[in-house]
């Protein structure tokens, strides 16, 4: 198997279960659209990142950390109107991103690719992900407890932190997976996974465990069907997950 | 004058503001241990919000003291789940517990005793929440609030969207916890007839405090009056 494939396959199944551990909070707390555009927030930091020779890996992950920060001020701190503010100041983001990105690498930056990454990046990037998934599964009780009854969580001592928590978790899985699938479709890869298990499952844990599975396994599929048909890896990925998602649908509990 | 071991919470000048709204300006009272105590007043009047000052959910002013070491338990007015939230009677109890995804037998042999205590069987534990009936959701959150065997329960109005024989269950019930486990008992009701039936001490407020004392001394139609304006009160009688 050429490594290219070898390497996007890793980066696939590993960003996949950590997107598809996280989406399925991200999408509980509604922040499905938040989310998305907060994933446009990474292109101004490649633009950066690519000026100063840098790895755009790290200028996504300085921006959309940043981000994060800000969506949980608003939403935790403010009476603004969240939505509106999140949309504007991330479409900017996109707007500023597009100028300064580099022509050669608009591309790439926006709906990924098969990654070339230096052996000891791809473990970093494999582990991180990796690590990050099992994070969400061990703080996924206090996420579901403040989902389910903010008032109660609070009584009992689980704050608005995990909130924020929650937040940085996701971003930091946006920046892992923007080589494979792009910035402007990585929100996709979040979120599908979880709507494919909400149609499957009754219970958290089950949802939590189908939303993981889902999110490695269409990322791994849809990277071997591109990497056949010479497709782009992200956008496979999305049109893959939305297939997965119509079907579910058939089998909707509920 | 009781001794100070016998209190097991006490508030004094307690003022809650939002926005610079006053909702609470200058409460104060103290509970003993095992008493059942009602809080009443009009719409509005900041029941809630003493409630979630006495949780520490919202910032106030002046001092409230827990006795040290108490535990709470909170059965909240609100309680409504979004439709697409997907989680079991027995997911939301594991909330609470260290271990969410594999909870051991000791767990759930308590799960089914506190279940049982509400009256319902342990086949609920495996169904959606959100697919409860309103008086079946009402007795999952009491066993919930009872699930870490509080001191305190603070119950925000039991009956609301509830009807008339779950509301007498959820009353017996109230007596139960309080003769078997000696739970002391904060109650915000709008129903005069339970009070007068269930409670020992009641506590009237319209942002700041009207009375307080035992129910046949403190509900007279002055005082409601006070409380409620003219004439409004007996709609709460009539009920």
């Amino acid at each position: 198997m050429e490594s290219t494939l070898l390497q996007a396959l890793f980066v696939a199944a590993s960003v996949g279960i950590a997107s598809g551990s996280i989406g399925a909070f991200v999408v509980l707390e509604h922040l499905a659209l938040a989310g998305d555009a907060l994933s446009h927030v990474a292109l101004p930091g490649i633009a950066l990142a690519i000026a100063y020779g840098i790895d755009p890996f790290f200028g996504a992950l300085v921006f959309l950390v940043i981000a994060s920060f800000v969506v949980w001020y608003l939403r935790t701190k403010t009476n603004l109107p969240t939505d509106a503010l999140i949309g504007i100041l991330f479409t900017a983001s996109l707007a500023v991103g597009i100028l300064t990105i580099p022509d050669y690498e608009i591309i790439e930056s926006l709906f990924g690719g098969f990654p070339e990454l230096p052996p000891l990046f791809l473990v970093f990037i494999v582990a991180l992900a990796t690590g990050f998934a099992f994070l969400t599964f061990l703080f996924a009780k206090q996420f579901a407890f403040r989902n389910i009854s903010r008032e109660l969580a609070q009584a009992s001592g689980i704050g608005e932190r995990y909130e924020l928590l929650l937040l940085v978790l996701f971003a930091v899985v946006v920046a892992l997976g923007i080589k494979l699938v792009g910035t402007l479709l990585m929100g996709a890869l979040v979120i599908i996974p979880a709507l494919v298990a909400r149609n499957l499952t009754r219970s958290m844990r089950g949802y939590i465990v189908v939303s993981t599975v889902f999110g490695g396994l269409i990322a791994v599929f849809a990277v071997f069907v591109a990497n056949i048909y010479h497709f782009l890896p992200g956008p496979t990925i999305v049109l893959f997950g939305i297939g997965c998602f119509a079907i579910s649908l058939l089998f909707r509990k509920n | 004058m009781e001794s100070n071991s016998d209190i097991v919470l006490r508030v004094e000048n307690l003022s809650v503001s939002f926005d610079k709204e006053t909702i609470l300006d200058n409460i104060s009272f103290a509970v003993n241990k095992n008493d059942a105590v009602a809080i009443i007043g009009p719409n509005g009047a900041g029941k809630t919000v003493l409630f979630r000052a006495l949780l520490g959910l919202v910032p106030y002013r002046g001092s409230i003291v827990w006795e040290s070491g108490v535990r709470i338990g909170y059965v909240p007015q609100k309680f409504s789940v979004h439709h697409e939230v997907p989680m079991t009677v027995k997911e939301f109890f594991l909330l609470q517990r260290r271990n969410f995804w594999y909870p051991d037998k000791e767990t759930l042999n308590h799960l089914n005793h506190e279940l049982a205590l509400v009256g319902l069987s342990e086949s609920i534990l495996q169904r959606p929440i959100v697919e409860l009936s309103g008086g079946q959701l009402q007795r999952i959150l009491v066993a919930w609030a009872m699930l870490n065997h509080p001191d305190v329960l603070l119950f925000d109005e039991p009956t609301s969207g509830i009807d008339v024989g779950a509301e007498e269950t959820i009353y017996h019930l109230i007596h139960k916890l309080q003769d078997e486990r000696g739970v002391t008992i904060l109650l915000i009701s709008h129903d005069l007839n339970i009070i007068y039936r269930h409670v020992k001490r009641v506590i009237c407020i319209n942002k700041e405090m009207k009375c307080h004392g035992a129910p046949r001394d403190v509900l007279n139609p002055q005082d409601l009056a006070s409380l409620y304006g003219e004439g409004a009160y007996y709609h709460h009688l009539e009920k």
